[in-house]
Parts: structure tokens; sequence; C-alpha cells
């Protein structure tokens, strides 16, 4: 070993995980017959000693007890933001869940109701104006119950109704006695399912008793 | 299943990011003290270390998921916040980081006649080496704070300060001879190497 080696290795001669402890015997050796590296090792040694000294005299040197209290502190306060954060998360993906529920129910609904009002949409060509005749409409009459629309007291306007739209709405039976419609038979006193048609400006012109007997009306 | 206090640094911060208190307050038991006199060296001011201490886990309470295992120990994760912190409070105020040549101007470290071991490892001469390495350049006192004060291994201190292992060890040999160099009372550059004997 030559003096630049041993000025490479000084350092590390007690270091664990170096070559140093390795070169230990090699730069001791050296040291033995060169005064200035031996001069060198004694002063690293006497570094190394203080060093030392230095270190035990401030392990025990650590942060106030206190700065223990404030991060316990923040630790809690960030849990509970955590935790009301999941909280929000889970609310807003419940409310996601339920509006997407809605709008699966909503479309389901649409198509089961809109076939029925587009097969009863009235037409020129399949539906005349009630105020035409009943008997022109014996076969959407037919498909709900037998019975023929009746045109309404004040609705008697055949273009109108031919450009109407069919509902089917549930009436009382009193909303029934102010369209000129009364039931002669007593059986049920709940509302009364109707086919309403509806012209344009939201008028009726004519109606059609679902669930009653057409025999017992009287205009 | 394990005890806390026999879990290593990422079993605690594990647990400690699932909401567990008590593996946050063993994780700051076991590396806060290293931590506090790592600043305490790097700044001398115990007001600079409380407080770079209290950020250093305040951003491990707010962001522990930050750290990644791959890429080092969290002890080289928490001194590299340290270091961050540190160099922010600098920036501020360059007063905290004493000059090397303030200190050799007021006399209070420059060591006079030899520097025998016992002279070295008197009480005086440990204060001497103390206020030696807070002259050292930043590069260097980190160095020798971390690799000889908290006897961290070269990797530690590579991967606590984020440099090669080769950068620390040739930093800590020149830190090292800078503070024979103070401690001998001669300036570092006035000190020719020997060579060729």
């Amino acid at each position: 070993m030559d003096c630049a080696q041993f000025g490479e290795i000084v350092h590390e001669l007690d270091r664990p995980g170096t070559a140093g402890p390795a070169l230990r015997e090699s730069a001791l050796a050296h040291a033995e017959s060169c005064s200035r590296c031996a001069q060198l090792l004694t002063e690293t040694e006497a570094l190394n000693l203080a060093l030392s000294a230095l270190a035990v005299q401030e392990a025990d040197q650590h942060a106030p007890p206190r700065l223990a209290g404030v991060l316990v502190q923040e630790f809690r306060r960030e849990k509970a933001a955590a935790a009301g954060h999941r909280v929000r998360w889970q609310v807003a993906a419940l409310g996601i869940a339920a509006a997407a529920l809605a709008a699966v129910g909503l479309s389901m609904y649409q198509r089961s109701v809109k076939p029925g009002v587009v097969a009863e949409q009235p037409s020129a060509s399949s539906q005349p104006a009630p105020a035409a005749g009943a008997a022109d409409q014996s076969n959407l009459a037919e498909a709900e119950d037998g019975s023929d629309f009746v045109p309404l007291p004040y609705g008697a306007d055949p273009a109108a109704a031919e450009e109407g739209a069919v509902v089917r709405v549930e009436l009382s039976r009193a909303a029934l006695a102010s369209l000129g419609v009364s039931l002669t038979s007593m059986e049920s006193e709940g509302p009364v399912l109707a086919d309403l048609v509806v012209s344009e400006d939201g008028t009726p012109q004519a109606i059609r008793l679902v669930s009653e007997d057409t025999s017992s009306r009287e205009f | 299943m394990t005890k806390a206090t026999e879990l290593t640094d990422d079993g605690l911060l594990g647990r400690m990011i699932a909401g567990d208190e008590e593996a946050f307050t063993l994780l700051y038991r076991r590396r806060q003290p290293s931590i506090y006199r790592f600043v305490l060296h790097m700044s001398g001011k115990a007001a600079v270390a409380e407080d770079v201490t209290q950020e250093v886990f305040m951003a491990l309470i707010r962001d522990a998921k930050r750290f990644d295992p791959a890429r080092g120990t969290l002890g080289g994760f928490l001194f590299g916040i340290a270091r961050n912190h540190m160099r922010k409070r600098w920036e501020q105020d360059r007063r905290l980081v004493p000059l090397a040549d303030d200190a050799e101007e007021r006399g209070e470290l420059v060591a006079s006649g030899g520097a025998g071991t016992d002279q070295f490892s008197s009480r005086e001469t440990v204060f001497r080496v103390r206020q030696a390495i807070a002259t050292l350049p930043e590069n260097y006192r980190e160095v020798v704070v971390l690799c000889d004060l908290e006897e961290m291994s070269y990797d530690e201190a590579a991967s606590a300060l984020g440099s090669p292992v080769g950068t620390i060890r040739s930093r800590l040999h020149r830190a090292r001879a800078m503070l024979l160099e103070k401690l001998r009372g001669v300036p570092a550059a006035g000190r020719t190497p020997v060579a060729g004997q």
C-alpha cells in the first residue's frame, strides 16, 4: 500500500460494510513505515473517537414530548377527514345508483305504456272522428272491451278528434258526471278506467269506459 | 397477530395508513430522534429541528402513500422530506446556515496545536468537533451527520440524500479531511496531499 492508497482508505478502516476493515492490517503496516501517514492515522482515529463521543452525547436528543401530542391530534383529524370523505363518496355512489335505477325504471315504464298509446293513436284511416258515429270505431272498441267511443256533448268536432290521441285515465264518478257520463251501476264506488280521445288542444272529444259495462251508461 | 412493536417500518406504515394510531405513534417514536438530531446538526437550532421534525411527520400523516418502498427505506424518505424543508427554510433565511468563514473569523472553531487522541476525545474537543461540523458546507455536513453521527451505511445515506453511493463515499472522505483541517487549525486549502512515499 502506498500513501495515496492509504489516504483513500484511512477514513474507512473502522467502517463496516466497506473495504476498510479488510485493508486495515496493510494500512497499519504502511503507517509504521510512513510518519505522515502515521500522523494521519492518529488524527483520523482521534476524529473517530470525537465523533463517537459526540454521537453518544447527543443520542438522547429528541423532539420535545409535546410534539407527539400535536402530531397525534393531527393524525386523528386527518383520520376523521378521511372517514368523512369516504362517507361522502358512499353517499354519492348511492345517489348515482338510485338515479340509474330510476332511469331504468322510467325507461321500462315508458316502454310498457308507449305501445298502447301508439296502438290507440287515432288516425284518419283507422279511427274516424267519434262524432262521425260509433259504428266506425268498432275495431278499436273491440280491442278494448267491446264498447265504442261516445262523443262528449261539447266535443263534437270531428276534425279535432281525428288529430287527437287516445289516453287512458282513471276518472272519479264525479268527473265522469261533469263530462256528461253517469253510471247506473253502483257496484263500485272507486275510480273508473276510461279512454279519452283528446284533441290537439287538450279538449276531450270522446270517451269510452273500460271497466264498466257500457250498458250501464246513460248520457 | 404480530405485535406492533415487532413490525418493520413498512409494516407500521401500512397500519398507519389504515388508521392505526398506535402504529403511527410507534413509528414516530422510532424515527423522530434521528430526524430531530439530523436537523439539529444541520441547522444548529433546536427550534428549527423541532419545526422541521413536525413538518416531516405532518407530511407523513397527510401523504404517507407517497412513500414507495421500491425507491428506498422509510428512513431515507423521511430524511429526504427533512432535507427539503430545511432547504426551504434556508432559502427564506440564509442566516440559519452557519458560514465557515464567519465562524473561523470568530475563532470559535480553530484548534490550536496538534490533535492527539486525548485531545479529540476531551469534552472540549467534542464541542469543537460539533462546531466544526456546523461549519462544513451543507453537502459535506449532511454526510458526516448521517454516516458518522447517525451511523448510517453508505447505502442508507445514499437513499436518504438521493445521491449515488460513490458520491456519498467521496463526500464523506472530503468532509472528514475538512474536519481534520479545521481541528488542526490549518485551512483546508493550505494543506497539500501526501504523495509518493
